[in-house]
């Protein structure tokens, strides 16, 4: 197929006229030969605009730096599906560096820690979180016995939230320490 | 900063910048790299008030590659070329006098120092040709108003403090200060470096800057609803209460022992929460240390390389904790400005969110109830008290914050508040970040201080054209009413905008609230009212200064002379490990420090125990990459950012690559003064002078030349490792800090 | 058909960028390429220079007179109304001529994944997907997002730190060029 022959397109598209050509784009991808397709149906409105029909659009704020970008992420059944840009955001107005603009990857990183784990032996295992917290727990408290709560040291960090941070510090405050530091010192 | 004019935070925003900036003096920052979105605000300024750029660094940055004026600094001199552009102000009257007679203090002994600094004495220690420091000291006496932006690279070093207060002398000399377009725009690092940093994830304060003083304490033991004497109780002794804990920059003395420590205890259990282990200065101490410890638990999204580093062979747990998406609860921006992040989806795999992990341990050491009664907590007739029995993270413990943190006016940070911030994010203007609609009158994110429920927040700190309760104040009185006879009041001239009180005023107490605000208290107000605007929970205090349009910390001047510190005015000190031999013995470093952080520094003895120089002829400059962040961690288990850069290097000029018969992408060793050394490659690179090097610090899992990738555990290894360049980067810790000096060092070059 | 025919185009002002790869990787991640394919791609020349460095972002810039459209032997290259260069990838037999008649080295031919089922060339679609039914889960797959068809600006420009690239109808991002061209007080 080449160069066909769409509607009058005489308007300037700024921004703004994107929608105009939005319809036509559509029009044109659902009326096209689809010789090799024995499915074809028109598109549906909501799919036209919206590949993901149903999704909501969560606002929320980049993890990386502190510019405090805004992210729109699209969520489908629970799976953020795609990452958008949040043009009306007075901080960022839609802009993104390359890190903030792969937060979903992030989420979605086959790295990710995907349960407790311990070394023994010098092989990691793969444990429950109830086997982590009981046996993590005795021995810090085993710890805090024999030498104090000064034998313990919280490291924190400049990704929590702000409750979080708060409650960091008041986690080594009342197991007994001002041992906590975090990367602001760095 | 905070030790100048009350407050350590960015005073101005990034839309102010766009507005009203005339020019831009970024020293010790790469924006166009670590903050591109900031950036684009300088530009904009650039593009709009024709705002001209000078980035100071000593690489020529990508930042630099946008300034109208690029000036190479050597690493470790930025007091000096201050006090070379000050030299040339005062001598020229190019000083704000009214500004400084009004609303500074000590400004004389900061005119005795800069009287040494000519421009050639200046350019013989900075490296800066005479001609470009006359030239910008003219641009920053002749526009205003001028923006000083700056970041890690002026905080990170032996003489960190120092940096951190002769930029804002600069600014107080030109009367840049709680003006539009002015300020001191100090910009941060990670999302919540400034609300965790406001927290106090710190062993040396409690949230809000509090001290570790009993009066502290007991507001805080207040605030959460836990009763002073118990909390007394859970530390070895009262004394260890009152005492700083070990720092994130040497915590690993306390578990080695090697030098002698001031703690109860050694450090035997090391908890990691979402720290970068390898973005920590001295890799090869930390790595003994993580070999050493009884017990090492790592909560993270992805593997620590504190897991990986260590070659212990058990007591290592790894716990999954859920991103930032699948979590709630607001971030403070390096403006102040604080955003509620919304939960995306749920927690992944079996990983949970930080406060949960606290809380599921909390309820293991039997601390669980005294944890979470905070939340409970509300303020009822002008007293705090339980108020309802049960809980909702994130909303509950906001409001918690609000509750107890006065010092820095997070009153009226509220999760109700901070919500409709953020839903409503499209009814903000980007340039003044005023509301329209229905959130007219307050600004985004409200900018703290927010002093209480009714306050728009602060966009512009010291603000003395604008009233209270529109944002408006003056600099904070936080030390003292008066040193060597002299008022630190601010001078009758100056009147905050709206206020009942004419010129200065002292911070609120209980004691002084009738005098200054010229009021009456009621029986019961006085019976209810707390000892001073820091402590008081029945928001009298604030209520009397909200009517009388009066910030509760006074309305003092700022001071240029520290009188505690060991320098009362920053002085230019040499690098520890300094390329000028010469210039050591003139501007030497502090005596050796006893007892800061519960360890002993080293400073002179180290800088004098040989001729570095002559054995580390190169300097050593660390810098970001714009794909990565911090340690890298996140990263660098994204395969499109880390294809950007796959593996460790150096940028190396030609002609010193060629010194060592180095080829365009050959290995090469460097090694550093404390006798460790990493294996990179070597990038041919015209940003660096033959004179130095310049490498990223957001690698890791490579050390000494030793691939650790065989560590991770089963499918945890991130698409691109590397060394770290912290395993080189020198030693050396700010007097007052801590901080490591990452940014002026020395290393020794050799063909792999 | 009206001669005030709009034409969408890019342009990266490169006094803005700063080669942060926003746009870069906006786009392999909104479209989920492969690495190793970089429809967009961010070029500094004379880096670290004093006073000589530039930083670029380019992509396929969707000629009018498309050279590619010119020399492919099966003719799978087909120009919207509105300027936007596309290809069929089950038309295209991956031989590579685009590529040696592009000035912009825009075409990219995968070696493995998705893309390369058939080794087709893969490009900027300028965020319009393809001739399969508009955001299809096939057209996705091979083609990636159609933002165009949602009403979106398409995202590298969309993203863009510092607004450096440009996207709309040419006489549009001129215009928007100008102003800052102006304003700098050099040039025009």
């Amino acid at each position: 197929m080449s160069k066909n022959s769409l509607a009058d397109l005489s308007l300037k598209m700024g921004r703004r006229t994107f929608l105009k050509l939005a319809t036509i784009g559509a029009s044109f991808g659902a009326t096209s030969a689809f010789a090799s397709s024995d499915s074809v149906r028109a598109a549906t409105q909501e799919e036209i605009k919206n590949p993901f029909p149903g999704s909501k659009r969560v606002k929320t704020i980049c993890s990386i730096c502190s510019a405090g970008c805004g992210i729109v992420a699209e969520v489908h059944n629970g799976v953020w599906v795609r990452q958008d840009v949040a043009q009306d955001h007075p901080i960022s107005e839609g802009s993104h560096c390359c890190k903030g603009i792969d937060q979903i990857d992030l989420v979605k990183s086959k790295q990710r820690i995907k349960h407790p784990m311990k070394k023994e032996n010098g092989k990691w295992l793969r444990i429950s979180w109830d086997q982590a917290i009981k046996e993590i727990s005795e021995k810090m408290l085993k710890i805090r016995k024999e030498n104090g709560p000064d034998a313990s040291m919280f490291l924190g960090s400049a990704k929590f939230s702000l409750q979080e941070a708060f409650y960091f510090r008041k986690f080594a405050a009342l197991w007994g320490t001002n041992n906590i530091d975090h990367v602001a010192r760095i | 900063m905070a030790n100048t004019w009350g407050y350590g935070a960015m005073t101005n925003h990034f839309g102010d910048v766009v507005e009203n900036s005339k020019a831009i003096f970024m020293i010790g920052a790469n924006s166009a790299v670590a903050n591109p979105i900031g950036m684009k605000h300088f530009l904009q300024a650039k593009d709009r008030n024709n705002a001209k750029l000078i980035v100071i660094d000593p690489v020529y940055t990508k930042s630099a590659a946008k300034a109208d004026h690029y000036l190479r600094i050597r690493t470790g001199t930025d007091v000096a070329f201050i006090y070379g552009l000050l030299h040339i102000i005062f001598k020229n009257g190019w000083e704000d006098e009214k500004f400084i007679e009004s609303r500074v203090y000590g400004m004389e002994d900061i005119k005795a120092e800069a009287k040494k600094w000519t421009p050639e004495v200046t350019a013989d220690v900075t490296g800066i040709p005479a001609e470009q420091i006359i030239q910008v000291a003219t641009i920053l006496a002749k526009t205003k108003p001028t923006t000083v932006v700056w970041a890690l690279g002026i905080t990170q070093h032996s003489t960190g403090t120092s940096n951190t207060r002769i930029l804002p002398i600069l600014q107080l000399v030109l009367g840049n200060m709680g003006k539009k377009g002015g300020g001191c725009n100090i910009i941060r690092g990670h999302d919540n470096v400034q609300g965790s940093t406001d927290m106090c994830c710190l062993a040396d304060s409690l949230p809000g800057y509090y001290g570790l003083s009993d009066g502290s304490w007991k507001h805080f033991a207040q605030g959460w609803g836990v009763d002073y004497e118990w909390l007394k109780k859970r530390f070895y002794a009262k004394k260890w209460m009152n005492e700083k804990g070990f720092s994130l920059a040497k915590w690993w003395q306390g578990v080695l022992q090697e030098e002698k420590t001031y703690s109860s205890s050694p450090i035997r259990a090391l908890w990691v929460q979402g720290t970068g282990i390898t973005s920590m200065s001295q890799q090869v101490e930390i790595q003994k240390a993580l070999n050493k410890l009884d017990l090492l638990v790592i909560a993270e999204p992805f593997v620590n390389e504190a897991a990986v580093l260590s070659d212990r062979e058990d007591n290592i747990y790894i716990l999954p904790v859920a991103t930032q998406f699948e979590n709630e609860g607001s971030v403070t921006a390096t403006n102040r400005t604080s955003q509620w992040r919304t939960k995306v989806v749920d927690p992944l795999y079996e990983s949970k969110t930080d406060h949960d992990v606290m809380f599921e341990f909390a309820k293991k050491f039997g601390f669980y109830d005294e944890f979470t009664r905070g939340m409970k907590m509300g303020i009822k007739d002008g007293e705090i008290k339980q108020v309802k029995n049960d809980f909702n993270f994130a909303e509950d413990a906001s409001d918690e914050i609000a509750r107890i943190v006065k010092t820095i006016g997070l009153g009226g940070w509220t999760a109700k508040r901070l919500k409709a911030h953020q839903e409503n994010w499209h009814m903000f203007d980007p340039l003044t970040l005023k509301g329209r609609g229905a959130m007219k009158g307050e600004y985004y994110g409200l900018p703290w201080p927010s002093w209480d429920d009714k306050h728009p927040g602060s966009p512009i700190l010291y603000d003395v054209d604008t009233p209270v309760n529109e944002g408006g104040m003056g600099f904070r009185n936080r030390f003292g009413l008066e040193h060597d006879g002299v008022s630190q009041l601010a001078e009758d001239s100056v009147t905050v905008k709206g206020s009942s009180i004419k010129g200065g005023y002292p911070e609120i107490t209980s004691a002084n609230i009738e005098k200054v605000l010229g009021i009456k208290l009621t029986d019961d107000e006085k019976q209810k009212i707390g000892k001073n605007w820091k402590t008081d929970y029945s928001g009298i205090i604030q209520e009397k200064c909200r009517i009388a349009g009066v910030a509760p910390y006074g309305n003092a001047k700022a001071r240029v002379k520290v009188w505690t510190f060991p320098d009362p005015v920053p002085i230019h000190r040499e690098p520890i490990h300094s390329p000028r031999t010469d210039l050591v013995k003139k501007h030497p470093t502090y005596g050796d420090q006893t007892n800061n952080f519960r360890v002993d520094v080293r400073f002179s003895s180290e800088q004098n125990a040989q001729d570095w120089a002559k054995d580390f002829p190169t300097m050593l400059v660390t810098m970001r990459v714009v794909n990565l962040s911090g340690a890298g961690m996140l990263e660098r288990t994204s395969k499109y950012l880390s294809h950007i850069t796959p593996e460790m290097f150096a940028n190396i000029h030609p002609d010193l690559a060629l010194n060592y018969g180095i080829r365009d992408g050959e290995d090469m060793w460097l090694h550093s003064p404390q006798g460790t050394k990493i294996k990179v490659k070597a990038h041919y690179n015209f940003s660096v002078t033959p004179d130095r090097i310049s490498l990223p610090y957001n690698f890791a899992g490579v050390m000494q030349g030793v691939d650790l990738s065989h560590k991770y555990p089963e499918g945890t290894k991130p698409y691109a490792t590397g060394e770290s360049s912290n395993t080189i980067t020198n030693y050396g810790f700010d007097i007052i800090t801590q901080i490591p000096e990452f940014n002026a060092g020395l290393c020794r070059i050799e063909k792999a | 058909m009206s001669s005030e025919m709009s034409r969408m185009k890019f342009y990266c002002d490169d006094d803005r960028c700063i080669e942060c790869y926003g746009c870069s990787v906006a786009c392999s991640e909104a479209h989920e390429l492969p690495v190793g394919i970089s429809r967009r791609k961010v070029i500094t020349l004379n880096d670290g220079i004093e006073g000589k460095e530039i930083s670029t972002s380019i992509a396929c810039m969707h000629c009018t007179d498309a050279p590619c459209e010119q020399v492919c032997p099966v003719d799978c290259f087909y120009i919207r109304e509105d300027g936007i260069v596309l290809h069929d990838k089950e038309v295209c037999i991956g031989c590579g001529y685009c590529l040696y008649a592009c000035p912009f080295g825009a075409p990219q031919f995968p070696r493995d994944g998705a893309f390369g089922t058939k080794g087709a060339m893969d490009k900027c679609t300028m965020c319009a997907g393809g001739p399969l039914e508009t955001n299809s889960v096939h057209e996705r797959e091979l083609y990636g997002q159609n933002r165009i068809a949602e009403g979106k600006v398409p995202l590298c420009a969309a993203v863009c730190a510092t607004n450096a690239l440009l996207v709309g109808d040419a006489e549009e991002v001129s215009k928007v060029y100008r102003k800052r061209v102006v304003s700098r007080g050099k040039g025009a």
